[in-house]
């Protein structure tokens, strides 16, 4: 069995470049058109806040739960919620169930479209500069996330420390 | 016409009539102008004659983007805005970054052209196709920050991009900017006042057309040169420099070389540029922004946490804003630089112009030609932090002396007359970016031939200027050529004009791709060799994807530039430097003793760019070589040509 991947955003290290959109747009669709990403940044230029907001691949997805046509369905060996274009009737349920923002809507086919991790080789990733988003198996994505977590509460980690006597 | 890349077509509004018409782009002007100041050089030449005042609703505002822009090419997320200057009376053209270019490209307009003037403030909506005249009567006399929150309000869309115009523009101050995405400055040569002489407070954007190459080629090209931006050497050299500090690393880079400019340019080197380095600006670092689609990443927010300017949050300050409002009028305080800058950015007024107008200030009131009764009461004394903000306050809002000084420098200085002229570091009108030929002598010539005035961004080159750049210049040229421009000694003239040609023709191409200066100097991720494969597989077109046209592309769009401000009757006389670059020796640091031999350098430049050494006007041969025949005829009729 091939080790389920998972795809990460690293909000804080974003910097709103869009780079994903683009090439996400261009790989799915062969247009650059951020309108059409499946992967967007929501931004605060005031404050330079920028997120990243895409499909979490949940386990218990809303959006498969809600479509009323079941059109929706999870891919449990890759890890991948996935859209049946030919049951999907373009409701867009889905895309208003989604607690993370992962579903959009097409402007172009008004169809919901999601990420697919581009079979594989997600392309956001390949081009994040700033290394916001992260293509790697569970089993890392936990350790990363741990890390990450003590880089925001150092006092974990001097909790930790022996206490080495002071050096005379 | 079905190119890659482009739009394909553009957008005239009038804004007099009220009407507004969609034209296919013309066949040849890609393959002639490429994009961005291309087009905007060639439309301006055909709309904009010499008898038209900037100000005045006749004057045409152009706002254009490149065949690169919305794509993922590299560092390719930026506009232009061209028009005759208000400060200048001559070519004037500004470029910015952000996610407006992009947007404008996406909602299908290569260009955008704004003539005529409306009775009441408006702003101009683009929804893809939809094209709208709003009302903008709420929105005057708020600042830049507060329209575009208004503006993306009032639209029901967070994402709208827009380009304003603040309190500055409105009051037709000159040397007013243009701001996109909150803090993108358009900042050169006042285009926010031609915005603000027609009433048009932004030009707000939104689209959905998305950028289709000619060729699947083209995505493979962008990787190869997003490997080159982000891995190995100059993945290294960009973190330990712009992209880990922004332009701010450059006060330590200038300060090596003795070229920090420093009490209105009297010397290249500040006792306090420590207090204003990257490293000290890092200290108020919030977070990191960058423009659409960009490999380097330089922006910097920034927040003031405690003291006097508590609460102020402004991005950037870049490099030049550091100089302008900061060792140029002897400021070291970085906390009172960055309320400058924020201050500035939402009055929407150059912050270069408006920090060498102060200096000049300081310089003539210690030289006791001019005093506190004739500045209304303030003393402009060198590092005054109250009379900087004083001063940006009384400029931006046109009150008591600021009135004057929102002419801009150049028409103060003939106003007050006093031999205070001699003291304004300026060339054509606009005033000096952070540079100082002396200690670089290539950027002198640059300053003074360049077609907006005194300025970098048109023809800086940076083989000769930074320290570790000589060895690329061998790399890339050759050892013959590298010599012949002499590119290892900053210092020496010889060889400086055809440098400087050949700069100015590559920005022109650069800047009309468009891409950002930076991908192609720091980290050197293009250069002829790589933009022409990138055009030839995004727009399909195989004269794009020519070197040797496209360099003759580079050359013809710089001459039709020079050719425009030759028709205003600006030439030789005005290819000129402040006494201070050529008389002045440089008093201390790596230039020191050094003056600016524009003598020398002049002749070269002129001779490659195909100009009479006299007169300044153009070559017939080389404008009909250019392809520039019937800008030739206009010129010849006027007595303007060179035979």
């Amino acid at each position: 069995m091939a080790k389920l991947m998972t795809l990460m955003v690293l909000p804080e290290r974003c910097t709103g470049c869009r780079t994903c959109e683009n090439v996400c747009s261009y790989y799915h669709e062969g247009s650059f058109n951020p309108a059409r990403s499946r992967i967007q940044v929501v931004r605060d230029v005031i404050r330079g806040v920028n997120v990243p907001l895409v499909c979490q691949q949940c386990e218990d997805a809303p959006c498969v739960a809600a479509c009323p046509t079941g059109a929706l369905s999870r891919d449990a060996e890759r890890g991948l919620v996935e859209i049946d274009y030919s049951r999907c009737i373009g409701c867009k349920t889905c895309v208003s169930v989604c607690p993370f923002g992962g579903m959009s809507t097409d402007p172009v086919t008004n169809r919901p479209i999601k990420c697919d991790f581009c079979g594989g080789d997600p392309q956001c990733v390949k081009h994040c500069v700033p290394g916001a988003l992260l293509y790697v198996p569970v089993t890392a994505a936990n350790v990363l996330q741990k890390r990450r977590v003590l880089e925001r509460i150092p006092q974990f980690v001097e909790v930790a420390l022996p206490k080495l006597p002071e050096v005379g | 016409m079905a190119l890659g890349g482009y739009a394909g077509r553009y957008l005239e509004v009038d804004l007099t009539s009220g009407r507004w018409v969609v034209r296919e782009l013309p066949g040849r002007w890609a393959v002639e102008y490429i994009g961005g100041t291309g087009f905007a050089a060639r439309y301006l030449w055909d709309h904009v004659g010499p008898g038209v005042d900037p100000l005045s609703p006749e004057n045409v505002l152009v706002v254009a983007t490149g065949p690169a822009t919305g794509s993922a090419a590299p560092m390719s997320g930026r506009f232009v805005i061209a028009s005759k200057a208000p400060l200048t009376g001559i070519w004037g053209e500004s470029h910015a970054g952000g996610h407006f270019g992009p947007a404008l490209k996406f909602a299908g307009y290569d260009l955008v052209a704004v003539t005529g003037r409306s009775e009441s403030p408006v702003y101009l909506w683009i929804d893809d196709d939809s094209v709208e005249i709003r009302d903008a009567s709420d929105l005057w006399g708020k600042t830049t920050t507060e329209t575009f929150s208004a503006i993306r309000e009032e639209l029901g869309d967070p994402e709208v991009q827009a380009a304003v115009i603040g309190p500055a523009g409105e009051r037709l101050v000159r040397f007013a900017n243009v701001m996109a995405d909150t803090c993108d400055a358009a900042g050169r040569t006042g285009m926010g006042a031609v915005m603000g002489s027609k009433n048009l407070k932004a030009v707000a954007v939104r689209g959905s057309r998305g950028v289709e190459p000619a060729s699947d080629e083209f995505y493979d090209v962008v990787n190869g040169l997003y490997e080159k931006a982000t891995r190995g050497e100059w993945s290294r050299i960009a973190d330990e420099t712009i992209r880990g500090y922004g332009t701010p690393y450059l006060i330590d880079v200038m300060t090596q070389i003795g070229r920090l400019p420093t009490k209105n340019h009297y010397t290249g080197l500040f006792d306090r540029a420590e207090d204003i380095n990257a490293t000290a600006l890092e200290r108020y670092r919030i977070s990191k922004k960058s423009c659409f689609n960009c490999f380097l990443q330089c922006k910097y927010v920034h927040y003031v946490p405690s003291g006097r300017y508590a609460g102020t949050l402004t991005c950037g300050p870049e490099y030049e804003a550091l100089v302008a409002l900061g060792s140029n009028v002897m400021v070291g305080n970085l906390e009172a630089i960055l309320h400058y800058n924020r201050l500035c950015n939402d009055y929407g007024m150059d912050v270069i112009t408006a920090g060498k107008i102060v200096s000049w200030l300081m310089e003539i009131y210690e030289r006791g030609l001019v005093s506190e009764d004739d500045l209304g009461g303030i003393r402009p004394v060198w590092g005054d932090e109250e009379v900087v903000e004083t001063l940006i306050h009384a400029m931006a809002r046109r009150e008591g002396i600021g009135d004057l000084l929102a002419e801009g420098g150049l028409r103060a200085a003939k106003k007050i007359g006093r031999g205070t002229e001699r003291y304004l570091i300026h060339v054509k009108g606009l005033e000096a970016s952070a540079q100082d030929g002396r200690s670089h002598k290539s950027i002198g010539l640059a300053h003074a031939v360049n077609v907006r005035g005194a300025d970098h961004l048109r023809g800086l080159c940076t083989y000769d200027e930074l320290p570790w750049a000589v060895k690329y210049a061998y790399e890339r040229f050759g050892e013959e050529e590298a010599r012949k421009m002499v590119v290892d000694d900053r210092l020496d003239p010889r060889g400086k004009g055809y440098l400087t040609w050949l700069t100015e023709n590559f920005y022109s191409v650069v800047d009309s791709i468009i891409t950002c200066k930076y991908g192609t100097m720091w980290p050197m991720i293009y250069y002829y060799d790589d933009f022409a494969p990138m055009l030839r597989t995004l727009t399909g077109l195989e004269e794009l994807g020519d070197e040797r046209r496209l360099r003759i592309a580079g050359e013809r769009i710089y001459m039709l530039r020079r050719a425009f401000n030759a028709r205003e009757g600006v030439g030789r006389s005005q290819d000129t430097l402040n006494p201070r670059f050529t008389e002045e020796p440089m008093p201390e640091g790596p230039g020191r003793g050094q003056v600016v031999e524009l003598d020398v350098m002049l002749p070269e430049y002129y001779e490659y760019r195909g100009l009479d050494l006299e007169t300044g006007w153009p070559k017939r041969e080389k404008l009909i070589q250019l392809g520039l025949g019937d800008v030739a005829e206009e010129l010849a009729g006027m007595g303007r040509l060179a035979e």
